[in-house]
């Protein structure tokens, strides 16, 4: 005997199942269940996943969706269970996929219309006459149980209301597309999940001669998750457990067993009057709806099978492959004409090498789609790179998909597709992140919107989220909840009770633990969460391509940016047969674009960044001074390190760095030891002759994928191919004496010797899966080179670039910091100057920024998004508008809020209306605050007022009797924080300078003067902080300081330190850190920490000392030196005194003493 | 009213799990008719520590001594499997 459960919700109905669909269709198995539904909530969201568990797990799937429903006139019909038909050939999964999308897609319409109803009004639901037609065909069957408009009326013992909307049903639906399911929670008698309502709908179907299937409307696999079950719910209804209003009725909403779903049937039977034959019916009518309903993978899913777009869709009239012939061998002698006639003989050579793959697999059709897209970009003007393994292929190239040369880079065609790797290949396009959604439009309208839609991606619960809605569970206050929320990183919140053990930063908060038995059941309920899905968002780059049936295959809702999106995600795509381009907008693409513009505008000379030729000495000289800020990919703190050991020359050695600074490599020590063979401290170990051409470009260190591959090939002669399959099982330890006894057999026969075989096997084997495919590192490399090219020759637009699209990892008032180093000033926000992106500005001659060395007197002028609180509309009219005569036509023509009319002055972004004298600031931001009008509504919904604003004239001794309180005392470093975030004028640190002198704390620029092992106070403010993994495993921490003087210094703080230290390694902001001098490499040095302050705990301690000291002195007759003394104060923070005269020279004459604003 | 008895039983399972008998005062009371099975949810998050379970699992049944009077008992099937004989509604 066998029950099939029907009515499923896996964990993937976010915040309502919380049980994996895995572990759900193992269990069904392990119970003797010969099928399991999946029907997810609002969607087929685990659909996919739940097909395969089955598959794997040996038993039949079905797929349904739980559906709200409304009438003709918008009345809800409550919810069903909607459950595709098998063996049609995939009709009645099309059917549901349908249903699906026409549910969200009523959501999106109606939604914006009944606003008013908020939450509710964009639910996903159906029109019951939309639904009856997708039943049809006899491809849906509907289950209407207790939560459809017909179990709520028996609920309220309404039974010929009930008929009468079962009546409707059945006028509205084709025959035998309509069941009644019985659910019984045997909750307490008189509430819905008792047996009371589940014996009436067993009554009624036995009225209508329905067939009433049984069901367990099941949230979780087993009775312990209902715990998890309870928060979701808080969680959907934004409530605690304790306030939740319709709570679940207990916790039997399982994955029950065959023997008790019969014992519950019995009681649901026996609480009515049935005749003797309703319990097997009952059972027997479930299993026969089950066998309609079990779904065949392949002939009604599709599993597994790809599907292009019509070769007309992307422009192929012919075969497909013949199309792909004739473009590639046209790309190669178009490409390669200028290498000659070898590189052009090597290249088709390769090219008819991949093409018998392609032909092989049948992917054809599959290049061509993926060149008509990167053709459609390019076509747009927008910059694209391809990225990934396909970079390795000579196919890619000549299509111009890639623009990378695969041969002369060493890239291998095998590391992308091979017969022996079957799944889709992955093409990666980066392009500007500004036009990102542009392309995506491009290409619903181009290739047809049922057949393209945006990937998604299942958003899980982590730590922050877990512990926040754990504690929204319990009820605890917003404010006690945020200070947990904040220290949940770092760890997994699985993990959080061995995490308040182990963190010596978490030590009050585990202390806290142990005294509220209620922080103790938020640890473990947190822990519950963690992993669960939350939410579907829009995958970042996925675009999915397909043909005609996409819509049959995938249901879609409309994502945030109107796009349809898949409820499938990046797991789904492949099984599905789904073809997925991952087009990703890269900041720094767009920060280059932005950079080559700006040139243009100025220059009216256009930089063509992908015929930049790849050797400029200057552009690596820059690389290896390892200012690299801005520059992509090696502007981290590590990889500044690692730059300045390496000292790239040539662009492959940036290949090789991108490569090496990855977790596997640093992991397995690679940097040092192809740093030792690089400088010649060790000979280049190649473990044998004829691997030498294999190693010699990374000095005998495996680093690449496509190292391995050759390895494994000349080790074994197994092809290319076979060998990107060892490499992958590499990873796998069961798969590792099976490819050892391989190898060594079929090494031997090749002639190698036992221990040459022996070293390289143990390389091979410890290399894992780790490492880098060299195409990906290539593919990195060439915007690496590009932007220091433009860093290098042109840095105000450069910096501008990245100053309007904010690519890197580092704050933008560090960038300003670095542009003044460079000596491109950055200008004030202004009014009249300043647009909506950073603008080059060229400084009239002798002007600011004639410190510049062959600058050529450019600044950046500050842009007006940068000022924090105006809107959108606001900018727009200050950026069509300017300039302006006067403050009234100012006023007149923008018409600024006053919250935002004050934020200008405050940071003068109005100084040209009062001549651009600071000190009449004062008087500019009173006459403002003091307008008083009739608050107008503009077009775009903002106040403003309506007054007489004459141009202020000040003079005469009225001039100095204004002092506006939110002006005074602070200087404009501190006016721009406030209103911008980032300090133009001067750097934030420069206030304290003369503490900095006081204390003698070196200043950053002179650090790379200092040998290694000296101990020196720095000082700044907090960056960035990292904490990479270790090869140890013990957690270290990096944190970036910038004083304003040179480039960041690094201190590393290692475990103890961290405990001494606590929290504040993380949470201080200005900084005072003593430690020692760590030399690497010929120009790289950081700080080993050993303590830290808070600067301004500091600054507050020294101003009273002085205060106290003054009043001493003055008591004590007034004799002495008047200057306040430091040695006091450093004594309290240097351990040992004496060391302090070894750091006196270095730190007598720092930092300039000059007031910043 | 109820008679709260509150005293761990014996308890002789039928076929699909549901109680036939349970032994109480060292009588065996044999369960008449079809017992019912209510599962009562607890507040659980008042009480400190994660459940294993949110709710109680209830047996309301008819049951009787020997050849006497049959008197309607609540069973309690805990989380460590142990029976208790909850109330007696006479």
């Amino acid at each position: 005997m066998t029950f099939s459960h029907l009515h499923v919700a896996s964990a993937y109905s976010t915040h309502y199942g919380v049980t994996m669909p895995e572990a759900l269709a193992e269990q069904a198995a392990a119970q003797g269940a010969s099928l399991l539904a999946v029907t997810d909530r609002d969607g087929l969201y685990g659909a996919v996943k739940h097909v395969r568990a089955c598959v794997a797990a040996g038993i039949r799937p079905a797929l349904g969706t739980e559906l709200a429903v409304h009438d003709g006139e918008h009345h809800s019909l409550g919810r069903v269970v909607v459950l595709a038909h098998g063996n049609t050939a995939g009709r009645g999964y099309a059917a549901l996929c349908r249903a699906v999308s026409a549910a969200h897609n009523n959501a999106a319409h109606h939604g914006a219309a009944h606003r008013a109803v908020a939450a509710g009004a964009r639910a996903p639901s159906i029109d019951r006459v939309r639904l009856a037609e997708l039943a049809g065909l006899q491809s849906l069957t509907v289950l209407l149980g207790p939560a459809s408009d017909v179990g709520l009326a028996l609920d309220r013992r309404e039974t010929t209301d009930a008929q009468g909307r079962l009546d409707a049903w059945l006028r509205a639906f084709p025959p035998e597309s309509l069941n009644l399911e019985v659910v019984c929670h045997l909750a307490e008698p008189g509430t819905a999940g008792s047996v009371t309502p589940a014996t009436r709908m067993l009554s009624l179907a036995e009225r209508t001669g329905l067939p009433a299937v049984l069901t367990n409307a099941v949230r979780y696999g087993t009775p312990d998750e209902a715990v998890t079950a309870d928060l979701a719910d808080a969680a959907r209804n934004l409530t605690s457990l304790a306030e939740l209003e319709h709570p679940q009725f207990n916790g039997q909403a399982w994955l029950k067993p065959v023997g008790a779903m019969r014992q519950v049937a019995r009681m649901v039977v026996d609480a009515g009057s049935h005749d003797s034959g309703a319990l097997e019916r009952m059972l027997r009518d479930t299993e026969q709806l089950a066998d309609r309903c079990a779904l065949d993978p392949v002939a009604d899913i599709g599993l597994g099978r790809p599907r292009m777009p019509e070769a007309r869709i992307i422009g192929v009239t012919g075969d497909p492959v013949a199309e792909l012939w004739r473009r590639a061998r046209h790309g190669i002698d178009d490409l390669y004409a200028r290498e000659g006639g070898r590189a052009i003989e090597a290249a088709h050579t390769q090219l008819a090498h991949e093409m018998k793959t392609v032909e092989h697999l049948g992917f054809a059709s599959y290049f061509l789609t993926v060149s008509r897209v990167a053709d459609i970009v390019r076509g747009m003007g927008v910059r694209i790179q391809a990225r990934g393994s396909g970079v390795g292929s000579v196919l890619n190239y000549a299509l111009r998909t890639s623009s990378v040369e695969p041969i002369s880079n060493g890239l291998l065609w095998e590391r992308f597709l091979s017969p022996e790797r079957q799944t889709l290949p992955d093409i990666d396009l980066d392009v500007e992140s500004a036009r990102r959604h542009d392309i995506y439009r491009t290409l619903f309208e181009t290739f047809g919107s049922d057949r393209v839609s945006l990937m998604s991606m299942t958003n899980a619960y982590r730590g922050r989220g877990a512990v926040r809605d754990a504690g929204l569970a319990l009820g605890m206050p917003d404010a006690q909840i945020a200070v947990i929320a904040k220290q949940m990183w770092r760890f997994n919140a699985r993990d959080f009770r061995r995490a308040l053990e182990e963190k010596p930063e978490l030590e009050a908060l585990a202390a806290e633990v142990r005294e509220s038995q209620q922080l103790d059941l938020l640890v473990d309920l947190t822990a519950k969460l963690d992993r669960l899905p939350r939410h579907i968002s829009v995958h970042p780059c996925g675009v999915i391509l397909s043909d005609s049936s996409l819509l049959d295959r995938t249901p879609v809702q409309a994502s945030g940016m109107g796009l349809p999106m898949s409820q499938f995600d990046k797991h789904d795509m492949d099984p599905m047969g789904l073809i997925k381009l991952d087009i990703l907008g890269v900041r720094m693409q767009s920060a280059m674009a932005h950079a080559v513009e700006e040139h243009h505008r100025l220059t009216g000379e256009s930089i063509d960044l992908d015929r930049v030729p790849l050797d400029d000495p200057a552009t690596f000289e820059l690389i290896r001074s390892t200012r690299t800020l801005g520059i992509f990919q090696i502007e981290s703190p590590g990889q500044m390190e690692l730059v300045g050991k390496l000292q790239p020359e040539v662009f492959n050695d940036l290949t090789v760095e991108i490569s090496l600074f990855r977790p596997g490599p640093m992991q397995n020590n690679m940097p040092l030891k192809y740093l030792q063979a690089r400088h010649g401290e060790v000979a280049p170990d190649y473990l044998h002759p004829r691997f030498e051409p294999i190693l010699r470009e990374t000095k005998g260190v495996v680093i690449f994928h496509e190292q391995v591959m050759r390895l494994f090939d000349e080790l074994t002669g197994c092809g290319l191919g076979k060998a990107d399959v060892f490499r992958r099982h590499l990873g796998k330890p069961e798969q590792l004496p099976r490819i050892e006894a391989y190898v060594r057999e079929k090494a031997l026969e090749r002639g190698f010797p036992e221990s040459v075989i022996a070293r390289t096997w143990t390389v091979l084997a410890g290399f894992g899966s780790f490492g880098f495919a060299k195409a990906h590192g290539a593919a990195f490399a060439l915007p690496t080179y590009q932007s220091a090219w433009l860093k290098t020759h042109h840095p105000a637009a450069f910096l501008c670039g990245l100053l309007t699209h904010d690519p890197g990892m580092w704050p933008k008032d560090l960038i300003v910091a670095e542009a003044r180093h460079l000596g491109v000033p950055v200008l004030g926000l202004d009014v009249q100057h300043s647009g909506l992106d950073y603008r080059v500005e060229d400084l009239p001659a002798g002007g600011q920024g004639s410190g510049g060395q062959g600058i050529g007197g450019q600044g950046i002028r500050l842009a007006l998004p940068e000022l924090t609180g105006s809107s959108v509309a606001e900018r727009a009219r200050i950026a069509r508008h300017q300039p302006f005569s006067s403050l009234q036509d100012f006023r007149d023509r923008v018409y600024p809020r006053r919250r935002t009319f004050e934020a200008l002055a405050r940071v003068g972004a109005l100084d040209s209306f009062i001549g651009y004298d600071r000190a009449r600031r004062h008087e500019l931001l009173a006459h403002i605050q003091a307008l008083r009008g009739t608050a107008v509504t503009i077009a775009v919904d903002q106040l403003a007022f309506e007054v007489e604003l004459p141009v202020p004239t000040f003079t005469g001794p009225r001039f100095n009797a204004v002092t506006s309180l939110e002006l005074r005392g602070r200087t404009q470093t501190d006016l721009e924080l406030q209103g911008l975030g980032l300090a133009v004028n001067g750097h934030q640190m420069s206030m304290f300078y003369p503490l900095f002198a006081e204390l003698g704390v070196t200043p950053a620029s002179k650090l790379g003067d200092l040998p290694g092992g000296t101990e020196v106070l720095i000082a700044g403010v907090r960056r960035a902080t990292n904490t990479p993994p270790m090869r140890d495993g013990r957690r270290v921490v990096f944190v970036s300081l910038d004083d304003g003087t040179g480039p960041v210094s690094n201190v590393v703080f290692f475990h103890d330190a961290q405990e001494r230290i606590g929290g504040a390694v993380f949470q201080t902001n200005y900084l005072l850190v003593r430690g020692h001098t760590r030399r690497s490499g010929a120009k790289g040095v950081s700080l080993t920490g050993e303590n830290l302050w808070d600067l301004v705990d500091v600054a507050v301690q020294a101003k009273k000392r002085h205060a106290t000291e003054a009043a001493a002195a003055s008591t004590a007759s007034g004799s002495g030196s008047s200057t306040p003394s430091a040695a006091h104060f450093v004594t309290d923070i240097a351990p040992r005194p004496g060391d302090r005269t070894g750091l006196h020279p270095v730190l007598l004459h720092p930092f300039a003493l000059r007031e910043s604003g | 009213m109820p008679q709260i008895i509150d005293s761990p039983v014996d308890v002789v399972l039928g076929a699909e799990g549901d109680p036939r008998a349970f032994i109480w005062n060292r009588f065996e009371h044999t369960v008449i008719g079809q017992p019912q099975a209510v599962f009562k949810r607890t507040r659980w998050w008042e009480n400190g520590g994660a459940p294993v379970r949110i709710d109680t699992e209830l047996w309301r049944l008819d049951a009787s001594r020997g050849g006497e009077e049959q008197h309607r008992y609540d069973l309690r099937h805990d989380d460590d499997g142990s029976w208790v004989l909850a109330l007696d509604w006479g």
